[in-house]
């Protein structure tokens, strides 16, 4: 007689095409769970909200490019859910998809966790069917159901499960709805793969006969390919001939293909892959007129209301250039009180308490001229951005929330299409307002090699959060009033000048046409609050983990590099300075040919916050210099506090301002920070646009040259950007510059 | 400028250039900023 162990072992057991959820090493059970889905279906939404994770959400397809992972612990099981690229169907075409196919063919999870939009049923049921072919153990979210019942939708979920053999349930993934039964659902599926298995769906006879002569054929011939992938799935592909797998289980036997085929072929004619996504159609259009029930009456939703206006053909680019005035004025106008206030306070009590801790501890002097003119004044300096940054980083939030991104990729098809690109590009190149790198990586949504490089070489032109800080110095020197419409016109000259390379590349490096472009527009959606700050913060956070590395430690290399050799009387003659001075010459047409500039613009390449930060070091007072009095502690702490009330106060009154509610105070305050006093004296209005243009252009920082080297598999199209750009910058800011002084603006 | 202060500034620079390597050649533009979730098996 058998032991209960023993049957139960037995129940679990893994077999053919299932895999029993493995064991760690501290024999917990772990459930590898594949989230699989359309795009833009809100699978890394429902991760975020099961496992408390952070990964990034937009309202747009094509939001997750790779593979991530989220893991956490329920009711003493281990459960690892893999978020994958969105993807219409498992036969791919862009490198995205093909991450989230292999994953689900060849790592085999435990079960796969397929997320489904509610409101779009049938087009998500196509991928479904396709899953199902997997034969790996399936539960259905049907996500947003939400919006489903806002527009009247209802869903026979029994019905689904019946016919699919799946456990579904519906789910709201932003509101937290169904998460408990969906994960119940999880489990019980993974602790018994056999009993939960999917149905197998017919596709008709003539092509289930053909697929069984195969997989007959190939058990006889070549078992192993089927011990490595699905049975099924891999009797379908081969049957497409699905050229991305026959290459992958390295298949040529044409003539088993040949005899398998027959019969269908001289039914049906030639092309068997047709063939096979009309079988799929008919069943994911015939299960959704069995279980979905639309209202008779459609009503004309906010969102069409809404596109009427935005994707208007005239009307369409005017309104994106000016929602991106508004948000850098709103950006602008908030943070400046904030950025002074650290400003104030890095100048002021930090850098005094600084030398009081050292001279405490008995450091060597020579530290606390490192610590204050070096560190606070380096590092300092970029905090003094991290207001402009965050608010920056919210907007861009809200905006890739709202679904806007999607639009502003419709209404520029037509602008990218002269470049030979097509909108679908202009989305990874909004993304590089925020930083290039993710930019970068988004270009895998792309589908041909030749669009993806293009699109790389020209994000470095989209101005990143980290020029901002140049950005703000120099526009809160010159052009205090109209810094957020100067800011600007430094974004739209990089998308300009984009526009301009991508000729440029059309005619020589990249000849020919981009396909048409179909892109789903999803519906509008109003990002909550949470959301809205944690990803704000998940992309600012970045800017302040560059400041508290690499950005210090810059800094610290910089203050050496200015003080020696040691003892070295005018920073002219440091190291520093006389590299600088052997490239000024080379600025000199550019109008800011000192070596100070100079000497900034070298450094800046690690990143460009950097630029503003050598700039604050190398005019930072130097001590005998500073007439510094200083309160007693107690003072410097309540002022702190006090001048911050004032900052928020400010920042709330600019605001109301920008809306024209009440009259900007104008009244100056006195020049507080030593660098701008330098600024203003060493350029001019011309020279400082020429020189913040030239920051915007001169070359992409390291971490995108990385990136680039990364997604290109070497340093090719790096070197490229490196030799247009730096040609490019020089050329702009030439022309901004002599052609301003032509016009007599050079004063 | 003595012995120690040598030593310190030596400590202070291999430091930075030790946080350099770190965070930009190591690293390789890697997904900056992105811990939540993110695989790092790259
Ligand atoms: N109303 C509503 N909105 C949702 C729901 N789930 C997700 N969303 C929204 O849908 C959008 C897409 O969500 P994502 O999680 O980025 O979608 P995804 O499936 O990961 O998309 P890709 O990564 O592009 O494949 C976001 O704007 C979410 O806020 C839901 O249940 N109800
Ligand atoms: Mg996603």
């Amino acid at each position: 007689m058998k032991s209960v162990v023993q049957l139960k072992d037995e129940v679990v057991a893994p077999a053919d095409g299932y895999r029993d959820a493995t064991v760690d090493s501290g024999a917990r059970r772990v459930i590898t769970v594949a989230v699989a889905g359309n795009p833009n279906a809100g699978k890394s939404t429902l991760i975020n909200a099961i496992a408390g994770s952070r990964l990034h959400v937009g309202n747009w397809p094509g939001v997750t490019v790779e593979k991530k992972e989220a893991s956490f612990e329920h009711q003493g099981t281990r459960i690892r859910l893999v978020d994958l690229p969105g993807t219409y169907s498992l036969s791919p075409y862009t490198q995205e998809e093909i991450i989230a196919r292999d994953y689900l063919v060849q790592e085999r999870p435990d079960l796969i966790l397929n997320v489904v939009d509610s409101t779009n049923l049938e087009r998500n049921l196509y991928l479904t069917v396709q899953i199902l072919e997997l034969g790996i153990p399936v539960v259905m979210a049907l996500n947003m159901s939400d919006e489903a019942q806002e527009k009247g939708y209802r869903l026979d979920v029994k019905g689904i499960e019946e016919m699919l053999g799946v456990v579904a349930v519906p789910t709201a993934a932003t509101r937290k709805s169904g998460l408990d039964q969906l994960l119940e659902a999880v489990v019980a599926t993974a602790a018994a793969p056999k009993l939960r298995r999917p149905k197998k769906l017919n596709y008709g006879y003539d092509i289930e006969t053909a697929a069984e002569l195969l997989a007959r054929e190939l058990a006889l011939e070549s078992a192993p390919l089927l011990e490595r992938f699905p049975e099924r799935w891999l009797v379908l592909k081969i049957m497409e001939r699905d050229e991305h797998v026959l290459r992958q289980v390295n298949f040529g036997d044409e003539a088993l293909l040949e005899r398998a085929l027959h019969h269908l072929r001289s039914e049906h004619g030639d092309d068997v892959e047709s063939l096979m996504a009309e079988a799929r159609y008919g069943l994911a259009s015939g299960l959704t007129r069995e279980v979905l029930r639309k209202p008779e009456l459609k009503k004309t939703e906010l969102t069409e209301k809404i596109d009427r206006v935005v994707l208007n053909r005239f009307l369409g680019i005017p309104i994106f250039l000016g929602a991106m005035w508004l948000m850098f004025k709103l950006t602008f106008d908030l943070s400046k009180p904030f950025g002074d206030w650290i400003n104030d306070m890095t100048g002021g009590p930090f850098k005094h308490w600084a030398s009081i801790l050292l001279g405490a501890i008995g450091a060597p002097d020579w530290t606390v001229s490192l610590a204050t003119e070096g560190v606070i004044s380096g590092v300092g300096f970029v905090l003094v951005f991290v207001p402009v940054i965050f608010l920056m980083m919210f907007f861009i939030t809200f905006l890739e929330g709202s679904g806007y991104m999607a639009r502003a990729a419709f209404v520029m098809d037509r602008a990218m299409h002269a470049i030979g690109l097509h909108g679908k590009s202009f989305i990874p190149m909004l993304l590089g307002f925020g930083c290039n790198v993710p930019g970068i990586y988004a270009t895998r949504t792309l589908e041909n090699p030749r669009d993806k490089a293009l699109t790389a070489l020209l994000i470095p032109l989209m101005s990143c959060g980290a020029r901002l800080p140049v950005y703000v110095v120099f526009t809160g020197a010159f052009f205090p009033r109209s810094s957020g419409t100067v800011i600007w016109s430094l974004y739209v000259m990089g998308i300009a000048l984009a526009i301009v390379m991508g000729l440029i590349f059309k005619k020589t490096l990249f000849r020919g046409e981009a396909p048409m472009f179909i892109m789903e527009l999803p519906p509008y959606r109003m990002p909550s609050l949470h959301s809205l700050c944690v990803h704000t913060w998940e992309k600012g956070k970045h800017f302040l983990i560059k400041a508290g590395t690499y950005i210090f430690a810059v800094s610290v290399l910089v203050w050496f590099l200015l003080n020696l050799p040691w003892g070295v009387e005018n920073r002219k003659d440091s190291y520093l300075g006389q590299a600088g001075q052997v490239m000024a010459p080379a600025l000199a047409p550019l109008g800011f040919g000192t070596w100070q500039a100079a000497s900034s613009l070298i450094t800046g390449v690690i990143a460009k916050e950097i630029v503003v930060g050598t700039m604050g070091e190398i005019y930072a007072p130097k001590k005998e210099e500073a007439k510094q009095e200083f309160k007693p502690f107690g003072e410097e702490v309540k002022e702190v506090a006090v001048s911050f009330g004032k900052a928020c106060r400010e920042s709330v009154s600019n605001v109301v301002s920008t809306f024209g509610i009440t009259s900007l105070d104008t009244q100056e305050k006195e020049e507080r920070s030593a660098l701008k006093g330098m600024v203003l004296k060493t350029f001019t209005p011309l020279t400082a646009y020429a020189f913040m243009a030239f920051v915007l252009l001169y070359m992409p920082c390291m971490v995108v040259a990385f990136a680039m080297r990364q997604e290109f598999n070497g340093w090719k199209w790096f070197g490229v950007a490196f030799a247009y750009q730096t040609v490019l910058a020089w050329g702009m800011a030439c022309l901004i510059y002599q052609g301003g002084t032509l016009l007599g603006l050079g004063g | 400028m003595g012995f120690s202060d040598l030593v310190i500034a030596a400590v202070l620079v291999v430091g930075c250039c030790y946080i350099l390597y770190r965070s930009l050649w190591q690293k390789k533009g890697h997904c900056p900023g992105c811990d939540g979730g993110c695989d790092r098996s790259h």
